[in-house]
């Protein structure tokens, strides 16, 4: 099916997500908190963008992430009212995090500057997205989680204490959109959530496999022995193995 | 003549005592029994007995004490009730039961009976003025049964709507709910029929029923009543939709903080399973349905939809982006209905007596009763069954009694923090979903606060918002961040440190959270501010520019003296003073000292000559 966002007519197929069909034509819609490996979030509220179904009807204002296209419509991901939403969600996360330079960013380029009046959490960089939560159970160790709740919700990790069941893999980190999450790399160890991490590498070719726990995690998961070289190179000795000279980098 | 004593046990009154109550009534009638010869053993049997035992020796007085739910006029509890006689009594305490049974073929113990305005005793609630304008469907039986008897139920008419809608089609059943135009009392108002329709017409199964009993709005307790009082009544509800729908398993989701209610719904659905009226064959039909009680997550926000859903599922009670409905992909991504308590309570009188007849009651677009909760600053507190459409004025006037002290109307608070405030000039609307929705207030579950003079409209709206602060999920920015900013400013605003540009940018913040929250609970909670900003803004522009608290309410902008003039010296106020700063010598005017004063107000609060008066802080007497 065919929509039409902010004018230009977008092929789309029915129970797409508006940010992707926007996306996929070169339209891009600010964010924070989508992430295509961890979907569903939909709490950062920056992705707002108006819908309108029927030709005059009236607008809906809703969030691109996770709106499904149901139907022909037009979509406004620039109009007044979008750009004056977009600068007051951005401005109220710029007070939350007024550490976080992203965050800023965003907000300046969207036209706007945080109001002297808005209380501004001192020191604060996380905009509590929650893709780190997300992350961590999706790697299956969930160490670390979204607790509480209303004003006081915060990121936080059991009794607020290094987590045991962390593996330091830092896919935490690596979602994060305002790259708060900080960690340590330093002659061989690893440093994150409290907690310091021994690095494995390969035995071939010396590229980093990650913490020895997150080396066992895997092959646990997998069913099998740590590996002890990296998937270039167990791909290189496999083939090497079998005697067929078709592996490539 | 056999008598039946019905001893109001909703929380209400058993917080005043009732228990004890019903149990001098049991021991009294014991007693009575004794008497007539019956010995010791007759002490030791169950009730039953004792009744039959005084009756062949000839007992005059027999009678059976029953615990009912709440009789809805809690703050006058424990009320006793006398049937057939239609006798009530009020604030009865357990050393009144000996009289009680003695009076039972006499007249009436007149010191408990309800007293007008006039000093008039009241012997039955329909002259009481605060039950005789109500329309009751939904409380019909509450007061009238022991909730805990399937057996009481049974003989006031109940599940004859269940074997009634067994025999119809489900279309039939919905064609029904959909003729009486009965919308959701949860909050949204939504048509309960088409909600059944939708649910019906998807082929996914299996499908599933679900009873929203969280009530977290702070004041409100009428699901509680009716769950505790009538429980049979809301799950033979439940039981219809099932059918309607084509559901064979249900959840009853409670507040975990209603004991009473848990209990009498798990007592219930044990009772319903064991007459065969639930399970494998409803009343003996080819259907199945099975019930279990969810205990709720605790917060606020666990009533809404989608939120409550996670939390039947195990998972965090936090709302998702409700593009696809809950009808078409609910628990466990299936077909679900939630309704609300009241709005379960009114389908077996609906199927019974046809949708027809129920939509003769109410408004055009809002049919049927609603039952409020009415709180506040009114001479009658309690729980109220009117029908829709009825004004504002009507129920804080007329059932209510008017304000306490007959001090003068400011605002009533409708629908709790989704809710808001309508000031005196609109006491004259009707109540109806429509009509509070475009005065920016809502129906909401039906909570109604009454408020004078003495209450602070920012205070109001500050309250409720620093509430949600702590009982909405936190998850989305708007939400989330714009009650911290709200509650800042507002806190701010109340002790003085308000600026001129605040009111708009609160509109502002506002505007956001309405369009741009992931749930119902962000969406609405700006109207507690927003109506107050559009109904007394006056009173915030007080607080920014004067500093002052027109109510005398906002203890940093206020301080309290007594006028010499007034002050008869009664000394009632020194006494309850908690910070200890008023003086003086009894029949001469007392003084408050302004270093000391808390600005608490309750000298105002108590003093009977308008004596303790609230100025501006700083004042200097
Ligand atoms: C924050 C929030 C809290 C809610 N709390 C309740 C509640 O306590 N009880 C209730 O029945 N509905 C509550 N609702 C409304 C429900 O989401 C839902 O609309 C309702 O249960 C549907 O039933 P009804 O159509 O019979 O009203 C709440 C909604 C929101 C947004
Ligand atoms: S609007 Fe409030 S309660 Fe609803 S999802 Fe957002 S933060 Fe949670
Ligand atoms: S990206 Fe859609 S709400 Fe955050």
């Amino acid at each position: 099916m065919i929509i039409h966002i902010d004018g230009k007519a977008c092929v789309c197929e029915k129970g797409e997500y508006l940010l992707h069909v926007a996306a996929q034509n070169g339209i891009f819609i600010p964010r924070f908190c989508h992430h295509p490996g961890l979907p569903g979030q939909a709490c950062c509220r920056v992705c707002l963008v108006e819908v309108e179904t029927e030709a005059g009807g009236e607008r809906q204002v809703v969030s691109s992430c996770v709106y499904p296209v149901e139907r022909e419509m037009q979509v406004y991901t620039n109009s007044d009212k979008i750009k004056k939403q977009r600068r007051m969600v951005l401005s109220l996360l710029s007070a939350r995090a007024p550490d976080s330079g992203r965050t800023a960013a965003l907000l300046k380029s969207a036209g706007g500057s945080l109001p002297e009046r808005f209380t501004r959490l001192a020191g604060e960089k996380c905009i509590l997205c929650g893709l780190c939560a997300k992350a961590c159970e999706s790697v299956g160790t969930a160490a670390i989680s979204v607790a509480g709740r209303g004003t006081d919700k915060k990121i936080s990790t059991p009794f607020a204490l290094p987590p045991d069941a962390c593996i330091g893999c830092a896919s935490c980190a690596a979602v994060c959109p305002t790259e708060v999450i900080a960690y340590v790399e330093d002659g061989g160890t690893r440093t994150i959530w409290g907690r310091s991490f021994q690095l494995k590498y390969c035995e071939t070719c010396g590229d980093m496999l990650g913490t020895e726990e997150e080396v066992a995690h895997a092959a646990n998961k997998a069913g099998g022995e740590p590996a002890r070289l990296c998937p270039a190179c167990r791909k290189k000795t496999i083939a090497g193995a079998l005697g067929k000279p078709f592996a490539r980098g | 003549m056999t008598r039946t004593i019905f001893v109001c046990c909703g929380t209400g009154c058993i917080a005043n005592g009732s228990l004890a109550v019903a149990d001098a009534l049991r021991a009294a009638l014991d007693e009575t029994a004794t008497a007539y010869g019956q010995g010791k053993a007759a002490a030791t049997a169950g009730q039953a007995e004792r009744r039959e035992a005084a009756a062949t020796a000839g007992i005059q007085v027999e009678a059976l004490v029953k615990q009912t739910g709440c009789n809805g006029f809690c703050e006058n509890g424990p009320i006793v009730k006398i049937m057939p006689d239609d006798i009530s009594y009020y604030k009865v305490k357990p050393q009144d039961a000996a009289e009680i049974i003695d009076s039972l073929d006499k007249a009436p113990v007149e010191r408990l009976l309800y007293k007008d305005r006039d000093g008039r005793s009241l012997r039955s609630q329909k002259e009481n003025p605060f039950y005789a304008q109500q329309m009751k469907i939904v409380l019909r039986n509450i007061g009238e049964i022991d909730p805990a008897e399937i057996d009481d139920y049974l003989a006031r008419g109940g599940y004859a709507a269940l074997k009634k809608a067994l025999a119809m089609q489900p279309a039939e059943i919905i064609a029904e709910v959909e003729k009486s135009g009965l919308r959701g009392r949860g909050g949204a108002g939504f048509p309960t029929g088409s909600k059944w329709r939708i649910a019906a017409s998807y082929d996914d199964f299996p499908k599933y029923v679900v009873m929203n009993g969280d009530e977290g709005d702070p004041g409100a307790f009428m699901d509680r009543s009716i769950l505790e009082g009538d429980p049979h009544c809301v799950l033979e509800g439940l039981a219809i939709c099932a059918l309607a729908v084509g559901a064979e398993q249900g959840f009853f989701y409670i507040r975990d903080e209603y004991g009473l209610a848990l209990h009498q719904v798990q007592k219930a659905i044990a009772d319903a399973g064991k007459a065969g009226i639930l399970g494998n064959a409803i009343m003996g039909s080819e259907k199945k349905l099975h019930l279990e009680v969810v205990r709720g997550g605790g917060a606020f926000v666990c009533g809404e939809s989608t939120a409550l859903m996670a939390s039947i599922e195990g998972r965090p009670g936090e709302p998702r982006a409700k593009y696809i409905r809950s009808v078409q992909r609910g628990l466990w991504d299936k077909p679900t209905v939630l309704n609300n308590v009241e709005t379960l309570a009114n389908i077996p009188f609906l199927i019974l007596e046809g949708g027809a007849k129920f939509a003769e009651k109410g408004t055009a677009n809002s049919k049927g009763t609603k039952v409020f909760a009415l709180v506040g600053k009114v001479k009658r507190t309690g729980l109220i069954e009117v029908p829709m459409g009825v004004s504002l004025r009507h129920l804080i006037f007329d059932i209510g009694g008017g304000l306490l002290s007959d001090r003068p109307f400011k605002a009533v608070q409708t629908g709790g923090p989704s809710g808001g405030c309508i000031p005196a000039e609109l006491l004259d609307l009707p109540v109806d979903f429509d009509t509070l929705t475009e005065k920016g207030a809502m129906m909401g579950s039906g909570g109604m606060i009454v408020m004078d003079d003495r209450d602070c409209m920012v205070e109001m709206a500050r309250y409720y918002v620093n509430f949600l602060c702590g009982e909405s999920c936190g998850k989305c920015t708007p939400c989330r961040e714009g009650l911290r900013q709200l509650r800042n400013i507002l806190t701010d605003i109340t002790e003085g440190r308000g600026e001129p540009e605040d009111l708009q940018l609160m509109e502002e913040i506002c505007d956001t959270m309405r369009d741009a929250s992931l749930c119902a609970l962000g969406k609405s909670a700006p109207n507690p501010v927003m109506t107050t900003l559009r109904y007394f803004r006056e009173e915030y522009e007080s607080h920014i520019r004067d500093k002052t608290c027109p109510a005398g309410h906002c203890p940093k902008l206020t301080a309290f003296r007594i006028d010499t003039d007034k002050c008869t010296g009664c000394g009632r106020c020194a006494g309850a003073c908690p910070g200890g700063a008023i003086s003086g010598a009894i029949k001469s005017p007392y003084r408050i000292d302004g270093s000391k004063c808390l600005a608490c107000g309750v000298c105002r609060d108590l003093c009977r000559f308008e004596a303790a008066i609230a100025e501006k802080a700083g004042y200097e007497a």
